[in-house]
């Protein structure tokens, strides 16, 4: 192999990855000028929304931790071949199920913490079964079935909060307040900042660590790359491809139940504007690698902090925010695609 | 709304004009996950041209035209330059929820008062011109795909894209077209349900009807006049939720019909997606 081609295998994940971060960039820009604001002015105002102060970096950190667990999710399934487009049904279901389990009565403070994250991760995980199922079993693309299992997700939130869960004394169709000793108290004071980020950091440290440095992690790799050679190594792809599925699953459901103990305190509708599909949008910018999903997770969420104070100062609407995401992974998405065309001898 | 039978038409017809559009798209061999996003787009286009020109044939046109713009936009990304279809189509959900909340929030604050528009008449049925021509619109593809030859290309390009290849066409136009029509489709679709159903727009106003209709391509497994039987059984079922909200008393809870057409659509496609009928190359990209 000469240098060359080993330096052009670095330089075009490099290359797309900076063409990502300029089509970000114009796409604030001209957004920016389209809502009649000065996109110098816009930039500004995201920077201060969102790092150049400690309020504006406790919200980003905040927004970072539920956005972190999804995009790990994504990561696990993306990396394993199942396309887990159900990450958003998947939060709710996690987060349906701490708003549900939080307020046992009976169970001290901390175990009924304890037990409502345990049932969100479980929720999650079981979200994603029918997919799994259907996808090993009836040939049903998972795309499909984790699509419409988050809709179904979406009309369960819908019920409980309308129903079985409702605050009988609000006006609004929302959960009663989960107790305050079952909530996560705040790291430091002022952020919403629980200890699920630290959390979440450990997690990639040890996701990095499972998927590049164990045999499991190999052996999920493989089921992403070349599931046939992993079948005829003797292993069950299948199997390996539902537990990923499962594991995905459970990371989305424990980025909604801790968005409910740590930050809401209940359950409202609709829940989630979209972190889901933002947390595929993160693994892809992170090249669906742990650690690049943790800087891509935590530059949306900059950005979606940042957007909010940009819509309150200069009146350019904050869903910028799911925008400029989805034109960076376009663009990163079509230059690897592109690089790989050109690399390969015609 | 008046009777049973035209609620499920009306709302079984942007389902039908948009899976028509998927279906074409999908025979070519490519696919958009993200056609919520599009017909959002649509949606939003048709709103914005609504208010202002107080034409709901003007609205529907433009919806059609957002949905073309985007059908190509997505054809540069997918099809030409070859990223993975399902992913950029993942984005396009962002893309076409984000910029219709976007323009939606910009127009808002411009115009404010009535945010009601004029449908589009009624001529039989209780479905405007439109609506009628989405329940054409699967027999045209039906002749289109058994009796011509640029239909025949066309699935050819599904199904072995490297002899349309070796007959000299090229995959990537035949599909980027493929694209922009289902692109335009589906933002007329989105332009139908926020013109006859809904009346005005409001962010996400879809509802998943997008991913709804990509399971009523999968149900119909790929073949065009069983798309009428597929759209009306998950139209109908929405249908429904709207005739019992509108009656007041339902022994059920609402969120029940909403659960419902994900559900029927779930079934369906578990009982006919082993049954293949998917087109070969689906998802591959060009050579």
């Amino acid at each position: 192999m000469s240098g060359a081609r080993r330096g052009s295998r670095l330089a075009i994940p490099a290359v797309a990855g900076l063409g990502a971060l300029a089509a970000a960039t114009a796409a604030i820009a001209l957004l920016a000028l389209a809502a009649g604001a000065e996109p110098g002015a816009a930039l500004l105002d995201l920077l201060r929304g969102s790092v150049l102060t400690r309020g504006a970096l406790g919200e980003t950190l905040a927004r970072a931790t539920p956005l972190l667990f999804c995009a790990l999710g994504a990561v696990v399934a993306l990396r394993a071949g199942f396309l887990n487009v159900g990450l958003e049904g998947q939060f709710l279901a996690g987060a349906a199920a701490a708003a549900a389990v939080g307020p046992v009565a009976g169970l001290p403070p901390l175990a009924a913490a304890f037990a409502a994250t345990i049932a969100a991760a479980a929720a999650g995980a079981l979200w994603v079964l029918p997919a799994s199922w259907l996808a090993e079993r009836r040939r049903v693309p998972e795309v499909l079935s984790t699509i419409l299992l988050n809709l179904l997700a979406g009309s369960l939130v819908t019920w409980l909060v309308r129903g079985p869960l409702r605050d009988p004394s609000g006006d609004y169709p929302q959960t009663t307040p989960l107790p305050d000793a079952v909530l996560l108290s705040p790291l430091v004071s002022g952020w919403r900042v629980t200890v699920a980020l630290p959390a979440a950091l450990v997690l990639v440290a040890t996701l990095t660590l499972l998927l590049y440095r164990t045999r499991a992690g190999l052996v999920l790799r493989a089921a992403g790359e070349s599931p046939r050679a992993l079948r005829a190594a003797g292993w069950p792809d299948a199997a390996v491809r539902v537990a990923a599925a499962a594991a995905s699953g459970a990371l989305a459901g424990l980025a909604g139940g801790l968005e409910v103990l740590g930050s809401t305190g209940r359950l409202y509708d609709p829940f989630s504007g979209g972190i889901g599909y933002l947390g595929i949008a993160a693994a892809l910018l992170g090249a669906t690698n742990p650690l690049g999903a943790a800087t891509a997770s935590l530059a949306l969420a900059a950005l979606g902090a940042g957007a909010g104070a940009l819509q309150r100062n200069s009146g350019v609407p904050a869903s910028l925010a799911q925008v400029v995401p989805a034109v960076a992974v376009l663009v990163l998405l079509s230059l690897l695609a592109f690089g790989r065309r050109a690399e390969r001898p015609a | 709304m008046s009777g049973p039978i035209e609620a499920a038409l009306l709302l079984s017809a942007p389902l039908l004009l948009a899976a028509c559009g998927e279906l074409v798209l999908e025979r070519a061999g490519s696919l958009q996950v993200g056609l919520e996003g599009t017909m959002l787009l649509g949606a939003f286009a048709a709103f914005a041209v609504g208010l202002r020109t107080a034409s709901p044939e003007a609205a529907l046109l433009a919806g059609a035209a957002a949905g073309l713009g985007s059908g190509l936009l997505f054809a540069v990304f997918a099809v030409a330059l070859r990223a993975d279809p399902i992913l950029v189509g993942t984005a396009w959900t962002l893309l076409g929820a984000g910029g219709s909340a976007f323009g939606y929030r910009l127009l808002a604050g411009a115009t404010g008062g009535s945010t009601q528009l004029l449908p589009l008449p009624a001529v039989a049925f209780g479905l405007p011109l439109a609506g009628l021509g989405a329940f054409v619109l699967p027999v045209v593809l039906f002749a289109f795909f058994r009796f011509t030859r640029a239909g025949l290309v066309l699935s050819a390009c599904g199904e072995r894209p490297e002899a349309v290849r070796a007959l000299g066409l090229s995959v990537v136009a035949i599909r980027s077209t493929a694209s922009a029509f289902a692109g335009a489709v589906g933002g007329a679709a989105g332009a139908l349900l926020v013109l006859n159903v809904t009346r005005t727009f409001v962010e996400g106003v879809t509802a998943g009807r997008g991913f709804l209709a990509l399971a009523v391509v999968v149900f119909a497994r790929w073949k065009p006049l069983s798309l009428v039987p597929a759209a009306l059984l998950v139209g109908g079922a929405s249908a429904l939720q709207y005739q019992l909200q509108a009656a007041g008393r339902s022994p059920l809870p609402y969120a029940f019909f909403l659960a419902l057409p994900p559900l029927l659509a779930l079934a369906a496609v578990a009982l006919s997606s082993s049954r293949g009928g998917a087109p070969a190359a689906l998802g591959k990209p060009a050579p």
